[in-house]
């Protein structure tokens, strides 16, 4: 992910001696370590059949075998990544356009640069509830069909929540993601897009050239970047899906916490298990936009 | 840009996000709207009542409680990421790398994951069902993320100011109350409010870790969405994502309208 | 072949007039430096003629047609900016490539023309490099050799050597020249100091708060400023009054013989540059001469700058002699060839 290292100094610096930085970085990684690695780490032991209490039983991979072979996790899977793939390729092409044109807008437009951040802080529920009254079969936009003319009961209306294509899902994390990756452009584009633009010009680029050979190359390194933040964000997240998906298939956050709230004590492991299988894949696609922002600072871009 | 495409752009943002704040709020005051209305056939201050005063007090107790959580973990967060982006951002020693990835990850694995482990340990600390067991689970993913705001601000920040105040005089703790500190400050404040949201907006950590005993704003409007009351869950909604406006209008107006870049 | 002519350009910022009144014809092949103090408009003028910013008022003719209206893509000139700008996602090659590229050059094509060019910026073999792996004078030479390979009608360098330290920036100042007469490439640029102005270029522009005071070759501008300001900008230290009087200078340091044209008994401003007034420490080796005490000095490694209380005001005084002490007395002459006195018009400050 983006490193906010502007890094001109801190490579050279001479620091605090080595106990001395130890004791700023103590704090942060105690509870890093012993919350969010142990959250991990006790999860993963869960999963493999440790249950604390009933002392430590011989670990095995029964959890993650079933719930891998399960037909049921391939179908959530696929829906899970399509939900997350298809949002960030959405959100990610409509940023690169909304940041051209912020970035041309002046700066006199200040109330419609203030608008463009609210979706930033609304949290993913407030969203989720809107859409729901407006896309649902007796939505706004349902009742606007009937007004139209276009069907005269509700159940004619093309289902867009609780939907088979996670219509109202996609939609949800769109509005909310385009923001954050818009402002990420933004703040490349203002650093260096502008007076290398005017070099573009002057060396005989047109706009479309500008475009592709300036502009792409430059905000390239931090789509990149937070387009996979957003897809690992998309791809764990459990409110959204829990509201506007269908019964069936779930996405593996839902399925995760349903199997981990089951009744049956047994189910537990399978849930931390699908948990796990989460974070796995959120933690990967992590560790590729770090080898991606590395490449990209090697090739002297500053994220 | 040219003004009538200008004009379109600020029309098609400004509608892309009012639109669903409307429908909340003209849901809020809708007493009776049934399907295909395109209005609502009366209005009125039915849901808005409920969330002051009905059922005992339990949108303002929500309210409440998710304030102390937010505040509580936004300010524990910032605390213990100031050393740690200072060192971070100011200074290279072996292992940044390890440690950076270290920090970093929690931001964006699920705390889903990290939840459901924490749980059964919880429960034995008997942390499980309380507050200081919400706060935790929250700082697992809010201080990484007051790092990761930090950070940025320690790398732009110029230590040499320091220097030239210690050289003129001053003491050590005047040095960070004085020069530091006022220098970094619009910082702290967006990694402050940041970590609020953040924790304000969760949901399934807190189900997992209060076990329905702890009742945030979002627990709250999960059962009201399931019992369907529209108005109210509308209502309780604007309630929900007013603290994001108000932070929002806060920054914007006194940090400078400093881009929240890399903020979610 | 390019000849470039601006005609009574009038640049607004903000509103705001930055930039009035100015006309400049270059001709083929010649290299003119735009010189002023810093905000007196100079990199604007350059951005209007590279098409980047467009005038209030006036015209912009390249090779006898007006381009106004053309973007700067569809313009035959070039701008080399004051930072090397260099696409930091390109290497070397692809970057001085760039031009090529977009005019349609095939790959052939442009590898033979960015060889060449390398050799001739004194480049050669670094073009597989990354640009971040250049020093600061490789960074500026790529981002002149980018512009130089599009062989454009004009060349407009903003601040060609500002970036650079002082060693370097002589032989980028030498690479400049040669590169320039070698490929006889009409160049306009844009420099903030006067002795790279009068160094490289074969005239001079002098802008003061955005407006053309005096254009010519560096030895007019130099020895012959067009009125007190331009003589101050280029280190003139001595104004003093007197009236013309049939071909002599009357004014309180003696009756001095000089060739103004007309004004016989008007009230004029003349100058003597410190470095042209003579001064001795005895009175017998100089004649003419008036004295002086020396108020305070300064040495300046070749030379010691002294202040010296004269019977009719202070003067400054460039001198060799190193022992000069306050209070010391001395003789002054004004050589009446050194003296420059304004015309009527400039002279009213």
């Amino acid at each position: 992910m983006a490193r906010p290292d502007a890094g001109i100094d801190a490579r050279t610096r001479r620091g605090p001696g080595p106990t001395h930085l130890a004791l700023m970085l103590l704090p942060a990684l105690v509870v890093v370590v012993m919350l969010f690695g142990g959250g991990l780490l006790l999860g993963v032991l869960q999963a493999l059949g440790h249950l604390p209490g009933a002392g430590l039983e011989r670990l095995s991979g029964m959890h993650f075998g079933r719930v891998l072979t399960d037909p049921d996790f391939i179908q959530s899977f696929g829906l899970t990544l399509y939900v997350a793939a298809v949002s960030t390729l959405l959100a990610a092409g409509l940023s690169v356009v909304a940041a051209l044109a912020l970035n041309r807008m002046a700066a006199r437009w200040r109330l419609v640069h203030f608008v463009f951040q609210i979706p930033l802080t609304v949290p993913h529920l407030v969203i989720a509830v809107a859409v729901i009254f407006m896309l649902s079969p007796a939505g706004l936009l349902a009742r606007l069909a009937v007004a139209a003319g276009l069907i005269e009961t509700a159940s004619e209306f093309p289902l867009l929540v609780n939907d088979r294509w996670a219509i109202g899902i996609i939609l949800t994390y769109v509005w909310k993601e385009i923001p954050f990756i818009t402002l990420m452009l933004l703040a490349v584009l203002q650093n260096a897009g502008g007076e290398l633009i005017d070099v573009g010009r002057t060396l005989k680029a047109d706009a479309w050239q500008r475009f592709r050979h300036i502009t792409l190359p430059t905000i390239f390194p931090a789509l990149g970047a937070a387009s996979l933040i957003v897809f690992a964000y998309t791809f764990g997240a459990f409110e959204v899906p829990f509201l506007l998906g269908r019964t069936y298939p779930m996405t593996l956050p839902v399925w995760a916490y349903k199997h981990y709230s089951d009744i049956d004590l047994m189910a537990r492991p399978e849930g931390i298990a699908t948990g796990i299988v989460i974070a796995a894949v959120v933690a990967m696609a992590v560790v590729t936009a770090q080898a991606l922002t590395r490449r990209a600072r090697k090739r002297g871009i500053v994220l | 840009m040219s003004r009538p495409k200008a004009v379109l752009v600020a029309l098609t943002v400004l509608a892309a996000v009012g639109l669903p704040f409307a429908t909340l709020v003209i849901w809020s005051l809708a007493d009776r709207w049934f399907f295909p209305g395109l209005w609502p056939q009366a209005w009125g201050l039915r849901a808005w009542s409920y969330v002051v005063t009905t059922a005992g007090g339990q949108v303002i107790t929500a309210l409440w409680q998710s304030v102390a959580v937010a505040f509580v973990t936004a300010v524990v967060a910032v605390l213990v990421a100031l050393p740690a982006a200072r060192a971070l951002g100011l200074y290279s020693f072996r292992g940044k790398d390890a440690i950076s990835v270290l920090l970093t990850l929690p931001i964006i694995v699920p705390p889903l994951s990290v939840a459901m482990g924490l749980h059964l340990w919880f429960i034995r600390l008997d942390l499980a069902e309380s507050f200081i067991g919400v706060v935790a689970v929250h700082l697992t993913f809010c201080l990484p993320y007051a790092v990761f705001v930090l950070w940025g601000v320690f790398s732009n920040y110029n230590p040499d100011f320091e220097s030239q105040a210690r050289s003129l005089g001053a003491s050590r703790w005047r040095v960070w109350l004085r020069v530091m500190l006022p220098m970094i400050l619009p910082g702290v404040i967006v990694a402050g409010l940041f970590a609020f949201l953040l924790s304000w907006s969760q949901y399934l950590s807190t189900l997992i870790i209060g076990g329905g005993r702890l009742i945030t704003l979002p627990v709250l409007l999960f059962s009201l969405m399931g019992s369907g009351d529209r108005p109210v869950a509308a209502a309780v909604s604007i309630v929900f994502v007013l603290p994001a406006l108000v932070a929002l209008l806060f920054s914007a107006r006194h940090l400078g309208g400093k881009s929240l870049a890399g903020v979610r | 072949m390019g000849a470039l002519s601006l005609k009574d350009l009038h640049i607004h910022y903000d509103r705001q007039p930055v930039v009035q009144d100015f006309s400049l014809d270059i001709g083929d092949g010649e290299m003119v430096a735009l010189l002023g103090p810093s905000g007196a408009g100079k990199t604007t003028i350059l951005k209007v003629v590279a098409g980047l910013l467009a005038p209030a008022r006036g015209e912009v003719i390249i090779d006898g047609q007006v381009v106004n209206d053309r973007p700067p893509e569809k313009r035959d000139a070039v701008m080399v900016f004051q930072k090397p700008l260099l696409f930091p996602f390109m290497n070397v090659n692809q970057n001085i490539a760039f031009g090529l590229k977009m005019r349609g050059d095939d790959a052939a094509r442009r590898s033979r023309a960015v060889e060449r060019i390398l050799a001739l910026t004194r480049l050669a073999g670094l073009g597989p490099r990354k640009v971040h792996e250049l020093s600061g004078g490789q960074q500026q030479r790529v981002a002149l050799a980018r512009a130089l390979v599009l062989e454009p009608a004009i060349l407009l360098m903003d601040e060609p050597l500002s970036n650079l330290d002082a060693n370097l920036r002589q032989e980028m100042r030498e690479l400049i020249l040669t590169v320039q007469s070698e490929l006889n490439i009409t160049t306009l640029f844009v420099t903030h100091d006067q002795a790279e102005a009068l160094m490289m270029s074969q005239r001079v522009a002098l802008l003061l708060e955005g407006r053309l005071r005096q254009v010519g070759s560096p030895r007019d501008l130099f020895h012959r400023p067009a009125d007190p300001e331009v003589a101050r900008f280029f280190g003139g230290g001595n104004f003093f009054r007197g009236r013309l009087h049939e071909g002599h200078f009357e004014c309180d340091f003696g009756r001095l013989p000089v060739t103004a044209a007309d004004g016989n008994g008007h009230l004029r401003t003349a100058t003597i540059r410190p470095e042209d007034i003579q001064l001795a420490t005895a009175p017998v080796d100089l004649p003419d001469s008036f004295a002086g005490t020396v108020v305070r000095t300064r040495f300046e490694g070749m030379a010691t700058r002294a202040w010296i209380r004269c019977p009719f005001g202070e003067l400054v005084v460039l001198t060799a002699e190193s022992a000069l002490a306050p209070g010391q007395s001395v003789r002054l002459r004004l050589p009446p060839d050194k003296i420059r006195v304004f015309s009527e018009a400039s002279s009213s400050e």
